[in-house]
């Protein structure tokens, strides 16, 4: 019998220990991977919301709000454009890889809810929006078949509201005139779910904003360098850059205090580990005080008893970590539930994500925190004499 | 800086106004103090309870087949599907149930139509009213000579109404003028609308399954 099944076997002596040692150790990782995960899917969720609006960069009128949420908060009022000839200019410089015009528009309509409520258009330009936001895909229909025509297309949401389908008709609200849907979106998660889209020329037509724009949305060359392109587009006058990079930097670190408040969890859930292992394995060299002092009487070296208890505490670290992995795993649906419940905020997409990174690094670092851990107690356990041990008994 | 605080906080907005459409009361507590009007007394103060409710838990895909066949109709398009949640409150007086009421979304000619009915208890429309209504003729129809057509019929006036051809039911329900004959499309789907909801709310509450009224 070799010292690995020596160690197997006197694990197996105490079941009970043994388990809630394994239990003690699985908590701690479930605890460490499920806050690595969260630190990784929350800031990929968010990079993929922000991603998501397709722009590297808008540029908008001074003032104006160019969100719908802004626009719907404001009663519909506030609305700023910028003349064409100015946005020309910008779409045609070296650096801009595609470029897309936008008008967005505020209607009061008196027949939504009793008391009435802003709708929020969206006018685009049919050849460069689709191509700036790739991830828009049909649930029925298609694309306007011009940029001008008497034609829309509704976000998921928008058209569950007006239980409008491809091929249907509506009125907006300030215009007799009949428009067609021509598609409908699938949901996105984002502010484009209740938009209503119509062609550029047709919204500047409808609306009588012809020759301006709300937008510009910007998509640069990979060779070009960002910081330049905007530093000189903040020199044009009535100009508001917004640089969706400088967005997305501002949140992260508005959530990197509680990414170091998830760290430290992480770090307390190590200690833990750590400290359970250190305790359990030396309670059980104290137990077996006499044991050890026969083993040792009988020929065992220092050595061999020093690795037959670190073979203990790495198989309990082992066994730990793994269980707590495909805890983390099986309940990350689970937890990202509460996490959301808890969180006021939280961007949509995947909250968790247990990559083999995490799982890799939970396992390993687990088990040699672990086995750290174990260090003492198996010196503890090598260092015993063998007489004493025997007259302890007495 | 300020601009970048005002996009995160509509970003995180955004996030948050994606909400399953079903047909609850924009105001609740403003609304159902206005239909409270339509109930003889007002006093002791109107409170109400929501429930949430879906052919989904309610028997499935069995109860949508009964729920057609009673309408005569089918549930179509992307919209009206068995998991749709229906929102029901339930009105108190004191711990008295004096009523309820309930909307179903609809399909209209220009937009979706939310129709609303309050119900006493024994399932007679006390109250109609659209929440939301996109139509040349909305004045007309959100006039209150239509809505007050609606009051005081029930399932047993409209089960044998065909919502198809526009034709049968009782005589209150062949007395409803539509105040748009030139186009009547809209008028129709407002038909089809209260006796869908008639008929769920049957289910929901009543379970009367279309037998005489006590």
């Amino acid at each position: 019998m070799n010292i690995f099944q020596v160690a197997y076997k006197n694990l197996l002596r105490r079941k009970t220990r043994t388990l809630f040692t394994i239990a003690g150790i699985m908590l701690s990782t479930w605890v460490l991977v499920t806050l690595l995960g969260f630190n990784k899917g929350y800031e990929q969720s968010l990079n993929e919301n922000i991603e998501g609006m397709g722009f590297q960069i808008v540029l908008t009128a001074k003032g104006c709000p160019y969100e719908a949420a802004t626009l719907m908060l404001k009663g519909g009022t506030g609305l700023r454009y910028m003349p064409e000839a100015l946005v020309r200019d910008v779409a045609g410089r070296a650096e801009v890889a595609s470029a897309t015009d936008m008008l967005m528009h505020a209607e009061f309509d008196p027949n939504k809810g009793e008391s009435g409520g802003t709708i929020v258009y969206l006018g685009i330009d049919p050849q460069t929006y689709p191509e700036m936001k790739p991830y828009l895909q049909f649930n029925q229909g298609e694309w306007f078949g011009a940029d001008s025509a008497a034609e829309i297309v509704l976000g998921y949401e928008a058209a569950e509201l007006e239980q409008r389908e491809a091929g249907d008709v509506m009125l907006l609200p300030g215009s007799d005139q009949e428009f067609k849907v021509t598609g409908v979106l699938k949901r996105t998660g984002t502010q484009d779910d209740g938009m209503i889209f119509l062609p550029l020329k047709s919204a500047q037509q409808i609306f009588r904003k012809e020759g301006l724009l709300t937008m510009l949305g910007l998509r640069l060359k990979q060779d070009a360098d960002q910081n330049i392109f905007e530093e000189d587009l903040y020199t044009l006058p009535d100009v508001q850059v917004v640089s969706m990079a400088q967005v997305k930097n501002t949140i992260l670190s508005l959530v990197a205090s509680a990414k170091i408040i998830v760290l430290s969890i992480a770090f307390i859930a190590f200690l833990i580990a750590m400290f359970g292992v250190l305790n359990t394995v030396l309670m059980s060299v104290f137990e077996r005080f006499q044991e050890i002092g026969i083993l040792k009487s009988i020929g065992a070296l220092p050595r061999d008893v020093f690795q037959m208890i670190l073979i203990e505490t790495t198989l309990l670290c082992a066994l730990g970590s793994l269980a707590g992995i495909i805890f983390a795993y099986l309940f990350s649906g689970f937890s990202e539930m509460v996490v959301r419940y808890l969180l006021p905020f939280a961007p949509n997409g995947s909250l968790i994500i247990i990559g083999w990174p995490t799982i890799i690094f939970a396992f390993v670092s687990i088990t040699l925190v672990g086995v750290i851990g174990g260090v003492y107690p198996s010196l503890r356990a090598a260092s015993i004499r063998p007489l004493d041990s025997i007259r302890s008994a007495e | 800086m300020r601009k970048i605080f005002g996009f995160l906080i509509l970003f995180l907005l955004i996030g948050f106004g994606l909400a399953a459409v079903g047909c609850d009361l924009n105001d609740p507590d403003r609304d159902i103090l206005r239909i409270g009007t339509y109930y003889t007394s007002l006093s002791p103060r109107i409170t109400y309870k929501t429930e949430y409710l879906s052919l989904t838990k309610l028997g499935g895909e069995k109860t949508l087949r009964a729920v057609e066949e009673r309408l005569g109709d089918k549930f179509s398009g992307l919209y009206e599907t068995i998991d749709v949640p229906y929102t029901l409150y339930t009105l108190y007086q004191g711990e008295k149930i004096i009523g309820y009421v309930h909307g179903i979304n609809q399909k209209g000619k220009y937009g979706g139509l939310q129709v609303f009915l309050a119900y006493d208890t024994r399932g007679v429309i006390k109250h109609f009213y659209y929440q939301k209504l996109t139509s040349r003729k909305a004045a007309e129809l959100r006039s209150a000579e239509f809505a007050g057509q609606f009051a005081g019929l029930s399932l047993q006036d409209f089960l044998s109404y065909a919502v198809q051809t526009g034709s049968g039911g009782s005589a209150g329900v062949q007395a409803i003028q539509n105040p748009s004959p030139e186009d009547a499309a809209d008028f129709l789907a407002t038909l089809r609308a209260v006796k869908k909801n008639l008929i769920l709310m049957d289910i929901f509450v009543f379970n009367k399954e279309g037998k005489e009224l006590p």
